[in-house]
C-alpha cells in the first residue's frame, strides 16, 4: 500500500512535467493545426542547453528559464523558416507530419557530434525530503509541481482573459473568418510558436530533471507520453491536455509501481490504442482525431 | 569488386526495391502514411527466423526465444509474408478505421516506437535487446552457404522474389482496384460517394504491403543471419520514405529508382567515406552516421520543396473516352 502512496507522489510530478508539455503540443496543434513531431526532439535540445548551463556552475532554475527561452526561438525559427513556407505553398496535413518527422530525424542527429551518446544528469542538490501524509516528495519535486500549476493558471488566464488569448482562440476555430475580423493572424500564429515552444523548452527540462539522466533517445518517448496525453484529452484543446496529463501521468506512475517502470510508455501507448479505438476525439472534444464525416 | 560484395550489393538492393514496392503500393498508391512499416518487416524477419531455427536450447542454449520449428524453405519465408499480414490486420483494424488521416500517422509512428520497446525488454519473447543469432541460411542444409555458388544461388531467389512483388503490385497499380485506391488517395470522400469503401480499401493494401514487408524481412534475415531490435529502429522507416518521395510517389519504376538511390546509395556512401581513414576518423565519434540521417532529412526536405513528384513521376492518367477539356 505504501508503495502506491508513493507512487501517488511520483504521480503528481509526472503529471506536472507532462501537462507543461502537453499543453504546449496540443496548442501547436489545436491553433497551427501543425502535428509538430520534432517537439521531442526540441525538448531533448533545451534539456542539453540546461545541461551545459549546470555544468558551468548555473543553477538547474535559471537553466529551466534559458530553456524555455531556447526553445521559444527555436520553435518559432523552425516555423518560420520551414513548417509556415510549405503550409503556404499547400502542403497536406499529411505532407507536413512527414516533414516535422524528417525535422525530428535531423535535429536528433546534428545533437549526436555535439552531445555524444552518453546519459547525462543535471548536478543538483534535490533538497530534503518533504512529507504530506504517506507522500515524500523533495524540494526540487514541489518546486516542479508549483511551477506546472502557475504555467497551467497563466495558460488559462491568457486563453480566457487576454485579446491575444481570444485572437488564438478565434484563429483555432476559423483562421479564415478570423482573419476577415481584422485578427493578424499571421502575429497570431507567431505568438503560438512563441509561448508553445517557451512551455517544450521548459518541459523538456523539468522532465530532464524529473527522470535520473537523459539521452538523445529520450526524445521519442517525451513524444510518446505527450501524444497519449494530448490525444486522451482531445486534441488541440488545452484543458482537455491538462485532464490527459492528469490522468496519464497517475496512470503510468501507478503502473510502474504494481508493474515494471520500463514499461511506462507502453502503459501510456496502451492508453491511447484504447482511446483511438473507444473515444478517438478524446475526452474534451467534439472533433479530435474523428475523420471527416463520410 | 569480388563476389560477395556484390552479392551482399544485389540482395540488399533486391531487399529494398521489394520494401519500397510495399510501401509505394501503402503510401504511393494509396495515401496511408504507414510509419510503422519497418515493424511489418521486422516481423517477417523474426518469424521466418524462429520458423527455420532450431529450439532455443540448441547452440548450448546461448539465447532464449519462442518457437524454433527447424523448418525448410521456403516455408520460413511463407510464414514471415502471413506473419506480416497477419500483424496488418489488428493494426489496420485499430488505426485505419476511424482516425483522421494525420491521426494514423502518428499513432503509425508511436506503434513503431512501442513495439521496438517492448520487443527490446521482453528478453524471453524474441531474444530482448541482443536478439536472434545464428539464423540458418536457406537451403543451408543441401548447399555450404560459404561458397560463391551459394551467393548466386541467393541473388537468384531474391531476384525471383522481386520479379513476382513486382508483377504483383503493377496488376494491383494498373487495374480498376488501383484506380479506386489512387481516388482514394486524391479525394477520399468523393471516392466514398461513387460507391467506394475506403476502409475496405485501406484494409487490403494494409494486408497486402505487410505480406509483401513481411517477405522482405525473411529474405533480409535469411541473407544476414541475425535480428535484433537496433536494425528496425523508427527511423528505418523514414529511409524508406524518402526514398519513396525521391523516386516518385505513386509510380513502381520511381520506387525501384528511390531504393537504388536512397537505402542502397547511402548505405555504398557512407561505405566508401569509412573506407578512407582520413575522412573516417574526423570530427567526433558517430558524425558520419549521423550526417548520413541528417543527409536524409534533407533529402525529404528537398524534394518536397522542389520536386515533390520525385525523379520519376506517377504518369498521368488520362480516360481516353472523356470530352477534351479547354483550358
Amino acid at each position: 500500500m505504501d508503495l502506491f502512496v508513493a507512487a501517488l507522489g511520483f504521480g503528481l510530478v509526472s503529471m506536472s512535467v507532462i501537462a507543461i508539455a502537453a499543453v504546449g503540443f496540443t496548442m501547436q496543434f489545436g491553433i497551427t493545426n501543425m502535428i509538430n513531431l520534432a517537439y521531442g526532439e526540441v525538448m531533448i535540445s533545451s534539456a542539453y542547453l540546461a545541461y551545459y548551463l549546470n555544468r558551468a556552475g548555473i543553477s538547474i532554475w535559471a537553466g529551466m528559464v534559458a530553456g524555455a527561452l531556447f526553445g521559444a526561438v527555436f520553435s518559432f525559427l523552425l516555423n518560420r523558416i520551414l513548417y509556415a513556407p510549405f503550409l503556404r505553398k499547400g502542403t497536406s496535413h499529411l505532407g507536413m507530419v512527414i516533414v516535422s518527422l524528417a525535422v525530428s530525424a535531423m535535429i536528433a542527429n546534428l545533437l549526436i557530434p555535439i552531445v555524444g551518446y552518453y546519459p547525462r544528469s543535471y548536478q543538483e542538490d534535490p533538497g530534503g525530503l518533504i512529507r504530506l501524509g504517506g507522500i515524500a516528495l523533495t524540494r526540487d519535486q514541489l518546486i516542479v509541481i508549483g511551477v506546472a500549476i502557475v504555467l497551467m493558471l497563466a495558460i488559462h488566464a491568457l486563453l480566457a482573459y487576454t485579446r491575444l488569448g481570444k485572437a488564438m482562440r478565434a484563429t483555432a476555430a476559423n483562421p479564415t473568418l478570423a482573419r476577415n475580423c481584422g485578427i493578424p493572424t499571421q502575429r497570431v500564429i507567431d505568438a503560438v510558436w512563441l509561448i508553445t515552444g517557451a512551455l517544450c523548452g521548459l518541459a523538456g527540462v523539468v522532465a530532464a530533471l524529473n527522470s535520473d539522466s537523459f539521452a538523445i533517445a529520450n526524445g521519442a518517448a517525451f513524444l510518446i507520453t505527450i501524444l497519449a496525453a494530448a490525444v486522451l484529452g482531445g486534441a488541440g484543446q488545452p484543458y482537455g491536455a491538462m485532464l490527459g496529463a492528469v490522468l496519464i501521468g497517475l496512470i503510468t506512475e501507478l503502473s510502474a509501481a504494481a508493474w515494471s517502470p520500463q514499461y511506462k510508455e507502453v502503459v501510456a501507448f496502451g492508453i491511447l490504442v484504447l482511446v483511438m479505438i473507444l473515444r478517438p476525439q478524446g475526452l474534451l472534444a467534439k472533433r479530435g482525431a474523428l475523420a471527416a464525416a463520410g | 569488386m569480388n563476389t560477395y560484395y556484390a552479392a551482399n550489393l544485389l540482395v540488399y538492393a533486391g531487399i529494398d526495391i521489394i520494401a519500397c514496392l510495399a510501401l509505394n503500393l501503402q503510401f504511393g498508391v494509396s495515401g496511408i502514411v504507414n510509419f510503422s512499416f519497418i515493424v511489418f518487416q521486422a516481423v517477417g524477419a523474426y518469424a521466418a527466423a524462429v520458423l527455420s531455427m532450431p529450439p532455443d536450447t540448441a547452440n548450448g542454449g546461448f539465447q532464449h526465444y519462442i518457437g524454433g520449428y527447424s523448418l525448410t524453405f521456403p516455408i520460413p519465408w511463407i510464414g514471415g509474408a502471413v506473419a506480416g499480414g497477419l500483424l496488418a490486420i489488428p493494426v489496420g483494424f485499430v488505426v485505419l478505421r476511424k482516425l483522421r488521416s494525420d491521426y494514423q500517422a502518428i499513432a503509425l509512428l508511436v506503434l513503431s516506437v512501442i513495439a521496438n520497446t517492448v520487443i527490446t525488454n521482453a528478453d524471453k519473447f524474441l531474444g530482448g535487446a541482443a536478439g536472434i543469432a545464428l539464423v540458418p541460411p536457406p537451403l543451408s542444409e543441401r548447399i555450404d552457404p560459404n561458397t560463391e555458388s551459394y551467393q548466386y544461388l541467393y541473388v537468384g531467389i531474391t531476384a525471383v522474389c522481386v520479379v513476382l512483388t513486382l508483377f504483383l503490385v503493377n496488376r494491383i497499380v494498373n487495374s480498376p482496384y488501383g484506380r479506386s485506391l489512387r481516388a482514394m488517395r486524391e479525394r477520399e470522400l468523393a471516392a466514398t460517394a461513387i460507391g467506394k469503401n475506403p476502409v475496405e480499401l485501406k484494409m487490403t493494401i494494409f494486408i497486402v504491403g505487410g505480406v509483401i514487408a513481411g517477405l522482405s524481412g525473411a529474405i533480409l534475415v535469411g541473407f544476414i543471419q541475425v535480428w535484433a531490435p537496433s536494425v528496425w529502429l523508427y527511423p528505418e522507416t523514414i529511409v524508406l520514405f524518402a526514398a519513396i518521395i525521391v523516386g516518385g510517389r505513386g509510380s513502381n519504376i520511381g520506387a525501384i529508382l528511390g531504393a537504388l538511390l536512397v537505402p542502397v546509395g547511402f548505405e555504398e556512401v557512407t561505405r566508401f567515406l569509412n573506407n578512407d581513414p582520413a575522412i573516417a576518423n574526423l570530427g567526433p565519434p558517430g558524425l558520419i552516421p549521423a550526417l548520413q540521417w541528417v543527409a536524409i532529412g534533407l533529402l525529404i526536405i528537398g524534394f518536397l520543396w522542389f520536386r515533390p513528384d520525385g525523379v520519376h513521376p506517377e504518369a498521368r492518367r488520362v480516360f481516353e473516352g472523356a470530352p477534351a477539356l479547354e483550358d
